[in-house]
């Protein structure tokens, strides 16, 4: 069952899909259907352009189980939860809890494999997909040995390294296993993005504004710089109880790529001159970097869980997608924490079960990227740059996305004109 | 009995402090020679219970209490026999005029003169009693839901019923459904229609007499006598043969309603699958479950389509209030029958009133219901046989189509009622043709009859009244009536209208309207045995007599009277039916010759009050306005205006009125020929959404004024002199301000040269 896009002048078919619905309301949409069409929600929006406004329309398409429309829209992805739409709601249909749950559907949709995506959604299938990782760490430790010998790799134990964890997985095996692995998810990644956007393309072309209004690179800068800024963030009311968490985790999340990146690399980089020694101390400054970063993770989790629980009327409670990759976050950060005091402490020998424990939760983290909420950095980036690269941001009534449909009663824009005046 | 008329002056409420209380005794004993002149505290309590010891011990028989208005009294506070006025000296005199002032002392006066004529002038009143025993059973005319509610209420009250369906069977609409909207909290889930429970019911109820296939061909008489005669309507019998004839005292008409006929309107009539939402239930009720009626396939997915054949210029305009939710229910027939199917609902205007916004919400919550606002612009059928729909407008922003099994246009409902005016319009306009008169009349009276044509052979109730068989209609075919402040009420005494023949209503709806008419029918040969009037006059004594003799047969009060009281013979003699009546007194105002009266309300009665004042000589510049006021919805006004103690003008005299249709004109010439200087009437509001208690009493009045225009004219009086206003009650704060505009017209043209003549 699929809906076609539109075609200008033509009626379009609308079969909906009835799985659609039954999904969004069974993961926290079931307000879905009490949507009446007022627009309210796309009134308040602060971040919807004045000439295509979300999400009336969107909440319409999901209420009409429309769900090509919704996973070929870029627009659902310019929205931040914010919950003003739903806060405002007259009839209490949350359109901002039901946009994240599409964007939700959207990764499930395009992810390759496919069956991965629904397993990430399915609570059954935890013992399993944290089984993979772990099995395979497992048996690192067990072929590792041979290989050794096979290769002639030098063993760190002796000389090198006083006391670390390399005695469990030394840098070669955690390396391969990283690199083979990330390329893995790039891959999939570059497969499911390519979907996307061809997705977006082909809805855009049938819409008439299929022409790019600006080059890829300049789009891809102007919107790598407004993630960095959290610009939009700061346009709902709300701001600050959003803004932080997310930057703090966004923060963080960047200073471990860099210290993960500079670890990796330092031994074989001939850029980085410095006499490499493991484990780093306390007080070198990668170290610390890696520690701040750390700790913005763990802050940004709880500050994103307490507002999850103690104000979920504004955040969205949200699902088991959501809860899920929040989880897999904290839970890295805190036995990542654990496995540094443990091995600062000497404990001997749970340190080396709680690094065990971390490093299957860094895996999971990371291989399944294409499938958990952790996509949606991809695929938001991705919607914007295609918003960039096709003008699709202008405000202007005679810009071809003025000519897409408008759900925004004109009278709204006079109204917002005299207010801010 | 010898007359002893005694006149009581209440002291309190600050009328002694405003009014010379001795000398108002001397106007009653001096100038009226009434020798029994008492003054009394107040009007309550103490003081009056010794008023009331007092006409007990001196045999008073013509008593007048001047003091509060009649509208602060309790009902039935005097003997029967004893006639008694009130003047309320409070709330039109020293509440609305300057105390101590020469001119509200004379208005104090007049008032006193006015009523003291008037109590003379009256008679004791004598109920009519009908020389035939008014019978007290109830004829309920239809046995849907309203019918079977009506007759179950009226007989577990105490009273027979005559219950008559003209289908085999029992049970109307209701029956034919498969399941009912909720009918209570909370409005979430489709209820069994119980209809069945309720059959059971009135079968076993023995003071019902249920006659199915059976129509009402003739129903003469009046309330508590009306003789009805049935015939079959052909399943058993012969059609149109006599089956059974007995008398009832009042009737409820509970014929309801037929579904809008959507032809022309998408395909309907033209492609199978397109039906209507009663075929459906139809379809159900007969299989079970939904299926198409082209190939006998199970329905998956339906489009329902609202507002068929209604809400257009081209079909009935009007909403019908329940087809929103029959497409909901039916909606939900689909989706319990299974999990994938798919229920489109497209709508102008989605209307679930009151609490049924509930059960909109229960049907758009379902992941298989989609609505949509939206207009279908065509309805095709695509090669896999389904039904492709298109439709503009939508909540989608843009024209889209869905493949559906099949589309229901949500039929609205249409009063099974007839329009009586009508019908007797078109009866007389052949009668005219058949005379052979002048060309002209010949011509009108054809334009009549192809104007009127569709009315023919439309008779429900086939009643025998000279003003047509059927209630008269509303503008929509509704039976014309209150529907808001008198529900049940109808321009035929007697005849209650209920159900979706009165209004548009659901099943609820229904029973409760049904329970209202049965109490308004047992009301009305209860008090029709007592010999009283029915609403709005409710029981009151007085009824009217017809001085026969000079009657010059102009028709003017068998055409004029709103409730077809008379009945007229072959020469147009009117023929009074005593018990239709609702003494509101059009027949009076309307008679050239004067022979109707009422013994407390006569042509003479309120001529002598006129006359009775003291009008004062032309160069005293005091003015004098009589002001004719409607007892309805004016003299509560003035009252109101009064308690608000809004300044009046003081040379106005106030008579009220039993409605402005009742005002006989020569009353007004009498009055400018006594000194008036000008005469205003304060009427109710008239026109399509009138609120006359007596239906066109004011609009009469209006339509008559121009006849006094010729009079004036005659008189060598000025137009202006004569005012008619329309004031609903909550308007009172206009009447001063009424007053004194005319005042200034008054001022404008002068004093009346008839003064003192």
């Amino acid at each position: 069952m699929t809906t076609p896009l539109a075609d200008s002048g033509k009626p379009i078919l609308v079969e909906p899909d009835l799985d659609f619905i039954r999904a969004i309301r069974d993961h926290g949409g079931d307000s879905l259907k009490k949507c009446i069409q007022c627009g309210t929600c796309s009134a308040t929006c602060t971040i919807t352009p004045d000439h295509d406004p979300f999400p009336r329309k969107e909440i319409a398409w999901a209420n009409w189980g429309m769900k090509e429309r919704l996973f070929a829209s870029p627009d659902i992805w310019r929205c931040y939860q914010c919950n003003d739409c739903s806060v405002r709601c007259p009839r209490d249909a949350r359109p901002g809890d039901i946009l994240n749950i599409v964007r939700r559907e959207c990764i499930q949709h395009y992810a390759f494999p496919r069956f991965l995506g629904r397993w990430l959604n399915q609570p059954h299938h935890i013992p399993l997909l944290l089984g993979i990782p772990a099995a395979l760490l497992a048996l690192t430790m067990v072929v590792r040995d041979p290989i050794e010998s096979v290769l002639g790799i030098e063993k760190y134990d002796s000389q090198h390294i006083i006391y670390s964890y390399s005695s469990l997985f030394p840098h070669w095996v955690l390396n391969t296993f990283f690199l083979s692995l990330t390329a893995l998810v790039i891959i999939t990644f570059v497969i499911s993005v390519a979907r996307f956007w061809s997705a977006m393309k082909d809805a855009a072309s049938h819409e008439r504004i299929a022409k790019p209004q600006k080059n890829l690179f300049p789009s891809i800068m102007s919107v790598l710089k407004a993630v960095v800024k959290h610009d939009k963030f700061n346009l709902c009311d709300d701001a600050k109880s959003r803004f932080l968490p997310h930057f703090l985790l966004v923060f963080g999340f960047v200073s471990l790529v860099i210290t993960v990146t500079w670890m990796v690399t330092a031994r074989y980089n001939p850029v980085i001159l410095i006499d490499f020694k493991y484990p780093l101390a306390f007080l070198n400054p990668w170290k610390m970097l890696a520690n701040v970063g750390g700790i913005a993770i763990t802050v940004g989790c709880l500050l994103m869980i307490r507002d999850r629980l103690r104000n979920s009327g504004r955040a969205g409670f949200g699902n088991y997608f959501d809860w899920s990759f929040l989880l897999n976050v904290l839970i890295v950060a805190l036995t990542g924490f654990a496995a540094e005091l443990m091995h600062y402490l000497r404990l001997e020998p749970h340190r080396h079960v709680v690094y065990f424990v971390h490093l299957v939760f860094v895996f999971t983290l990371i291989i399944y990227m294409p499938y958990t909420k952790f996509a949606h950095m991809v695929y938001r980036t991705a919607a914007l740059v295609f918003i960039e690269h096709f003008g699709m941001n202008s405000d202007e009534p005679d810009s071809p996305a003025g000519n897409r449909s408008c759900g925004k009663p004109e009278v709204m824009d006079d109204v917002q004109e005299t207010a801010t005046v | 009995m010898e007359d002893k008329t005694g006149v009581f002056i209440c002291t309190g409420y600050g009328i002694a402090e405003a009014l010379d209380i001795e000398a108002l005794c001397k106007v009653v004993t001096d100038d009226c020679s009434v020798p029994f002149c008492k003054t009394v505290e107040s009007c309550e309590g103490a003081s009056l219970q010794s008023i009331i010891e007092e006409i007990k011990n001196e045999s008073l028989n013509r008593v007048i209490i001047a003091g509060i208005s009649r509208r602060q009294y309790a009902d039935h506070l005097f003997p029967d026999d004893v006639i008694v006025e009130m003047i309320a000296l409070r709330e039109h005199v020293v509440w609305c005029q300057p105390p101590g002032e020469e001119d509200t002392q004379m208005m104090a006066e007049d008032y006193l003169r006015m009523y003291i004529t008037k109590v003379q002038k009256m008679q004791v009143l004598e109920p009519f009693q009908s020389e035939e025993e008014i019978n007290k059973s109830i004829l309920v005319v239809g046995g849907g839901i309203t019918g079977i509610t009506a007759a179950l209420e009226a007989a577990n009250a105490g009273y027979e019923v005559q219950l008559i369906e003209k289908t085999e069977q029992l049970g109307g609409w209701l029956a034919k459904q498969h399941k009912s909207i909720p009918t209570k909290a909370p409005f979430r889930d489709l209820e069994e229609t119980g209809i069945d429970e309720l059959i059971t019911q009135i079968n076993d109820n023995p003071r019902i007499t249920v006659h199915t296939s059976a129509n009402n061909s003739s129903i003469s008489g009046a309330p508590g006598l009306f003789d009805v005669t049935l015939t079959s309507t052909g399943n058993g019998q012969p059609e149109g043969e006599k089956i059974d004839s007995f008398r009832v005292g009042s009737i409820i008409q509970a014929t309801g309603w037929k579904p809008t006929d959507p032809r022309d309107h998408l395909e309907y009539g033209k492609v199978e699958d397109v039906i209507r939402n009663v075929d459906l239930e139809e379809i159900i009720k007969e299989h079970g479950r939904i299926i198409r009626p082209s190939d006998g396939k199970e329905v998956k997915s339906i489009a329902f389509i609202q507002c068929g054949g209604s809400r257009a210029k081209e079909h009935h305009s009007y909403c019908s209030s329940i087809c929103c939710l029959t497409s909901l229910k039916q909606a939900m027939y689909l989706r319990e029958s299974d999990d994938d199917a798919k229920a489109y609902i497209f709508y102008e205007f989605m209307r679930t009133p009151g609490l049924y916004e509930d059960f909109y919400r229960r049907a758009q919550d379902d992941p298989g219901v989609f609505l949509t606002r939206g207009e279908v612009a065509e309805v095709t059928r695509n090669g896999e046989g389904q039904l492709v729909l298109t439709a503009q407008d939508t909540m989608l922003a843009e024209e889209i189509q869905v493949k559906v099994d099949m589309v229901v246009l949500a039929a609205g409902m249409i009063p099974n009622a007839a329009d009586g005016e009508a019908i007797r319009a078109l009866a007389d306009a052949k009668i005219t043709i058949a005379k052979g008169e002048s060309e002209a009349q010949q011509q009108a009276a054809e334009e009549k009859v192809e104007q009127l044509k569709h009315h023919e052979g439309t008779e429900i109730l086939n009643l025998n009244y000279r003003q047509g068989p059927d209630l008269p209609s509303l503008e929509y075919g509704f039976p014309d009536s209150h529907f808001i402040c008198f529900p049940y009420e109808s321009r035929r005494t007697g005849i209650y209208p209920a159900g979706s023949v009165r209004q548009p209503m659901d099943g609820s709806g229904s029973r409760e309207d049904a329970t209202g008419a049965a109490l308004k029918a047992i009301q009305c040969v209860e008090m029709t045995s007592r010999g009283e009037a029915v609403h709005p006059r409710a029981g009151d004594k007085s009824y009217p007599d017809f001085n026969l003799q000079r009657c010059t047969q102009c028709k003017r009060c068998t055409e004029e009277c709103p409730f077809g009281v008379l009945n007229e013979d072959e020469k147009g003699t009117p023929l009074l039916q005593a018990t239709r009546c609702r003494r509101c007194g059009v027949c009076m105002g309307a008679c050239p010759e004067r022979i109707v009266s009422f013994r407390d309300y006569s042509v003479d009665i309120v001529g002598s009050m006129i006359k009775a004042i003291e009008v004062p000589d032309e160069y005293e510049e005091k003015p004098r306005i009589l002001a004719l006021l409607c007892e309805n919805d004016a003299i509560p006004a003035m009252d109101l205006a009064g308690q608000h103690r809004l300044q009046s003008n003081p040379f106005v005299r106030v008579v009220p009125v039993r409605c402005l249709g009742s005002v006989n004109f020569v009353w007004i010439t009498e009055a400018i020929s006594a000194g008036y200087d000008g005469v205003i009437l304060i009427g109710c509001k008239y026109g399509d959404d009138y609120q006359c208690h007596f239906i066109k009493g004011s609009e009469i009045a209006s339509a008559r004024s121009d006849n006094i225009r010729e009079k004036l004219e005659q008189m060598a009086m000025e137009n202006e002199r004569v005012e008619l206003h329309q004031l609903q009650i909550s308007e009172y704060e206009r009447i001063p301000e009424i007053f004194n505009k005319f005042m200034e017209v008054i001022e404008e043209y002068g004093m009346n040269p008839f003064k003192g003549m």
